[in-house]
């Protein structure tokens, strides 16, 4: 049972709570500046601050206007407070900005407009839908090739804003053929800052789906994030992971085009960065290579993933617990030589702790794991799990509050029973789960307002727990002592 | 005497309140611990204002602390935080603290630092290019940086040095005077309280001699009417008055004699401790034409004749001996028609009955007793502490004449040091904190009339004495020099942390005034090592 990731919109939801805050931050602090218009300039008492000279400026034949127009409106776009993007574009003048991008000989005025363009770009889906109907992909896509570093570097900027917009805009750029130029400015002596520019415009290339990006544009794309993941830099580092991440959430088949490039031991190496923001996405992206076929996970595997995820289950950071939950429950989705995989790693005790104390949104994802294992485990690996304490952390989690876990559990509980009556020892795992105080739980379920919370709890007690009459479930001793479900060093005997 | 004021208006508006006495930080802290279920509202007298309370008591949000102590400089926190920390503090006490903005950032300034240490959470869709980011982003971390060093050195400024503000019961009287509930008993305790401060030497004979005038217009306030209706003066009546008065300690309880040879200023200024200081005494008892018998013998039996114009001929003769300062401004009491106490003697008494070491009980009850001491019923407890206080006085005479006959002020270059030995008499005494700091002054000033090294009368004295035996542990405590235009401020507190701290020396700073530390005995000499080089 492999999961998709189901909070993507919470995610979402958060991203722009942390953007609004980021936005808020700024106005607090800037405060200050509000700078005269062009406040270095001796000159610019020509132009009179107000927005009328400045699209009679830009509109005119001057070009010493042109430019001083055309910097006042990029720094009235650059302060931090309340930009007036819409004051701006409902003068008029996008249109000719992205002329001015076209002035070769201009080189100035040629970034004043790349920055201003990029600034209005980064507003909503209407402010980047101006710029874009103003004619603006083809002007940036040539500029990336310009002899001037900055600038090719703002181009990048404006394009990786554009593309960030939306799918449809992204293959716009893509149709366009931005790639070729894009790729071409990545080189070993790149200044660092400008590849990280060009890193993120590459992940927003990568980003959105419905539709995933065009295959043929990833493929072109894959071996340049490749080389750029071995950068030094974890700024560098963390947004190549974060683009592997958007190209692995997706089909299957999207999956295999990342796997075939080997890319998945230096992912798993990144995983175990303490960097935290690297450690995130490449958790992500073999998280969401593990939703793919049983061959994808196997390579995941092979490239290390489960030797990483122990320490990730014990991170402090509750996210982390919860995407390496998850990507283990997913892992233990698969057949029963990948759950033994599970097991041989150690990753038992680091679950049940999670399961224990961890963060409740890890602890659900945990619940998962131990579900899809019964589910696909053998009796022995079923054994193994019950062994490790699984059992007592498990029925804790019957007092939460949210139903679908709460079903998860009792359909792993008789998932249990069954492994028992395999063995015969169902009287044994009975008397376990009454000691861990699990039958009362169980009980009081039968109250709950869930009906199928209700009609499973019932079910469990009427088949196991219905009292003496049921003569089959008499312990069968025939193989008694060769199975025992006993915990370690805690003596339940089950 | 502030705890007595603020007892009386607690009574006066039927508050109901529990009395913690504490003798130092960690008691302090017990303290707050066994109460903090039970209160909301936490007075602080004379503790708790030179250090940062929320972080050593760690109290809820919904706790209260109003804070009247004397101690300065207040602790930069407690100046600024004005949801939980109250300050009881006199207007005009010149504080200089530093500006907010000098000392503290809002924290939204700090996140700005760590702004691409982001949280993981993915990378925006758009990005918007501001102004010159990085050269901003870069200016503000040089600035930050330079902002850091200069609230470091406007910190050290500021906490260098450790003095006295305002006496706590001269606050609290004034607070009873603002809300109308002041009476003769808590201006009294007022003046009992400054006094204090003067005899411990707390504060400059400038502010002693500004509070003095503060106070003689409430005394003149409370007190003329009773002028007019002197025959109807019953027993228990009380009446303060200012005087002019002898500057010998406790001399109308005592013999004159017994007063002049353990007041430290005439002992000190005659050198008693050397026969030369003998024979100028009879001298100096000979010029006043005062006859032997006549001295020695308790004050309140000498002849009447010779009371009379006692205070003028004990001046002029004392003029000629180089004691120009014999008398000083003070305020004496009456209680009905017998009992005459002067500021000082209530001084005296009370803290020696605080720090009596004939265990009576519990630490508390030398506190309680000393408390009882200054109410009108109590006057038996009051002359307890009379006679604790001339044993005490005795004391520091004898020991302060051993020390310096036998040598035992060494100079250390930077300071000078005197140690007292276990075994040497009286030395369990010096165990206490406020008894230890008499005889450090005491020793000092002597020290100062003794010697002809004109470098060593102006140094500080560090003095040690032993504190508990078993423990082995030693009492420290270091004062400023000894001059005339001394500004009473103390730079050993955090000399002291200092040493300690660089030489790893088991020390505990637990004393309300910072000035004063325990440490281990075998500590001792590695951290006066650090102290030397520290203060070089």
């Amino acid at each position: 049972l492999r999961r998709q990731r189901v909070e993507l919109s919470v995610e979402l939801r958060k991203a722009k709570k942390d953007e609004q805050i980021l936005k808020r931050r700024n106005i607090s602090l800037h405060s200050e500046e509000n700078p005269p218009l062009g406040e270095d300039r001796a000159d610019v008492m020509i132009i009179q601050p107000s927005l009328e000279k400045i699209v009679e400026a830009v509109n005119g034949d001057d070009t010493q206007l042109q430019l001083l127009a055309t910097q006042v409106t990029r720094k009235i776009l650059s302060r931090h407070k309340d930009p007036p993007i819409d004051q701006i574009i409902e003068l008029g003048i996008i249109p000719r900005l992205v002329e001015f991008l076209g002035r070769a000989d201009n080189a100035a005025l040629q970034f004043e407009a790349a920055w201003a363009l990029t600034n209005i770009a980064s507003g909503t889906s209407e402010h980047t839908k101006a710029v874009v109907d103003g004619g603006a992909i083809p002007a940036f896509i040539s500029l990336l090739s310009s002899p001037h570093m900055h600038i090719s570097e703002q181009s990048v900027w404006a394009l990786g804003n554009i593309a960030g917009d939306c799918p449809h805009y992204r293959d716009a750029l893509i149709a366009r053929d931005v790639i070729p130029p894009l790729l071409a400015l990545v080189s070993p002596i790149t200044p660092v800052g400008f590849l990280r520019n060009i890193t993120w415009a590459l992940s927003n290339l990568c980003r959105n789906k419905n539709p995933c990006p065009p295959l043929d544009a990833v493929q072109k794309i894959l071996p340049v994030l490749i080389f750029l993941l071995q950068h030094e830099d974890k700024a560098v580092i963390s947004d190549s992971c974060w683009a592997v991440s958007y190209l692995t959430d997706g089909c299957n088949d999207r999956i295999q085009v990342v796997v075939e490039t080997g890319i998945l031991p230096r992912l798993v190496e990144l995983m175990d960065s303490p960097e935290f923001t690297v450690m995130t996405p490449a958790l992500r992206a073999i998280g969401n290579v593990v939703t793919g076929t049983d061959q994808q996970t196997q390579e995941a595997i092979d490239a290390g993933a489960l030797t990483v995820l122990p320490r990730l289950l014990r991170h402090t950071k509750p996210v982390i617990q919860k995407e390496a939950a998850w990507t283990l429950s997913n892992i233990a989705a698969g057949p029963s030589q990948q759950i033994q995989q599970i097991i041989t790693s150690g990753l038992l005790p680091p679950l049940v702790e999670l399961l224990d104390k961890g963060d409740f949104k890890a602890q659900k994802e945990a619940v998962w794991v131990v579900a899809n294992f019964t589910t696909g485990g053998t009796v022995e690996q079923v054994l193994e799990l019950v062994r490790s304490g699984v059992l007592r952390p498990l029925l804790n989690l019957l007092l939460a509050k949210d139903s679908k876990t709460i079903l998860i559990i009792l359909d792993t509980i008789s998932s249990l029973f069954l492994a028992a009556e395999k063995l015969g020892e169902t009287e044994k795992l009975c008397l376990l789960v009454e000691e861990l105080d699990g039958l009362e739980k169980i009980e009081d379920l039968q109250n709950h307002e869930n009906d199928m919370v209700y009609r499973a709890a019932l079910n469990i007690i009427e088949k196991y727990f219905s009292g003496e009459e049921n003569i089959d479930l008499e312990p069968q001793t025939g193989q008694g002592g060769l199975y025992d479900f006993s915990v370690e060093k805690q003596d339940f005997n089950f | 005497t502030a705890v007595a004021s603020l007892q009386a208006l607690f009574q006066c508006d039927h508050v109901q309140y529990t009395l913690v006495p504490v003798a130092g930080w960690q008691e302090l802290e017990t303290a707050f611990l066994e109460h903090k279920d039970q209160f909301k509202y936490f007075v602080l007298i004379n503790c708790g204002a030179n250090v940062d309370l929320l972080e050593i008591l760690q109290p809820e949000e919904d706790t209260l602390f109003f804070v009247c102590d004397s101690h300065r400089p207040i602790n930069v926190v407690n100046v600024y935080n004005d949801t939980q920390i109250k300050l009881l503090v006199k207007q005009d006490d010149d504080l200089d603290v530093p500006a907010y903005d000098d000392i503290f950032r809002d924290e939204e300034d700090e996140e700005e630092e760590s702004e691409d240490e982001s949280d993981g959470s993915e990378p925006s869709e758009k990005r918007r290019r501001f102004e010159e980011e990085v050269i901003e982003r870069t200016m503000k971390r040089r600035q930050r940086r330079e902002w850091e060093a200069r609230r470091r050195e406007i910190l050290f400024d500021y906490e260098q040095y450790e003095y006295h503000g305002t006496s706590s019961a001269m606050v609290m009287f004034d607070l009873a005077w603002i809300m109308s509930k002041d009476l003769n008993d808590m201006l009294w305790w007022a003046i009992v309280g400054l006094t204090d401060q003067w005899v411990q030497d707390k504060i400059t004979q400038m502010k002693y001699v500004t509070d003095i005038g503060i106070l003689q217009r409430h005394v003149s306030r409370h007190n003329h009417r009773n002028e007019d209706e002197e025959n109807s003066l019953s027993i228990d009546c009380m009446r303060i008055a200012f005087e002019y008065d002898l500057r010998l300690a406790l001399y109308q309880h005592w013999s004159l004699y017994e007063s002049l040879c353990n007041t430290s200023y005439t002992s000190a200024s005659l050198k008693l401790w050397s026969v030369q200081g003998q024979k100028r005494l009879q001298e100096f008892l000979a010029d006043m034409g005062l006859p032997l018998k006549q001295v020695k013998q308790k004050f309140n039996s000498m002849d009447m004749s010779l009371k009379e114009n006692l205070r003028e001929m004990i001046e002029e003769s004392a003029n000629k001996f180089g004691m120009k300062d014999l008398r000083v401004q003070t305020f004496s009491i009456h209680f009905g028609f017998k009992n005459k106490f002067s500021a000082s003697d209530i001084v005296y008494a009370t803290t020696s009955l605080m720090e009596n070491i004939e265990k009576e009980g519990p630490e508390t009850t030398n506190f309680i007793k000393a408390l009882d001491s200054l109410s009108r019923g109590n006057l038996d407890k009051l002359h307890q502490g009379l006679d604790l206080a001339k044993k005490q006085l005795r004391a520091i005479q004898q020991t302060v004449a051993s020390c310096i006959c036998t040598n035992l002020v060494i100079s250390q270059g930077p300071f000078l040091y005197c140690s007292l030995m276990e075994g040497t008499p009286d030395v369990k005494l010096f165990s206490k904190p406020v008894s230890l700091c008499l005889l450090s002054k005491y020793l000092l000033k002597s020290f100062v009339c003794s010697t002809k090294n004109k470098r060593c009368k102006l140094l500080p004295l560090v003095m040690a004495a032993p504190m508990d035996v078993e423990q082995g542990t030693v009492i420290m405590v270091g004062i400023p020099p000894e001059t005339e235009s001394s500004d009473k401020k103390n730079f050993f507190g955090r000399a002291f942390e200092k040493a300690a701290e660089s030489t790893n020396s088991r020390t505990l700073h637990n004393h309300f005034e910072m000035s004063i530390i325990e440490l281990k005995t075998e500590d001792r000499s590695k951290f006066l090592d650090a102290l030397i080089s520290l203060l070089h």
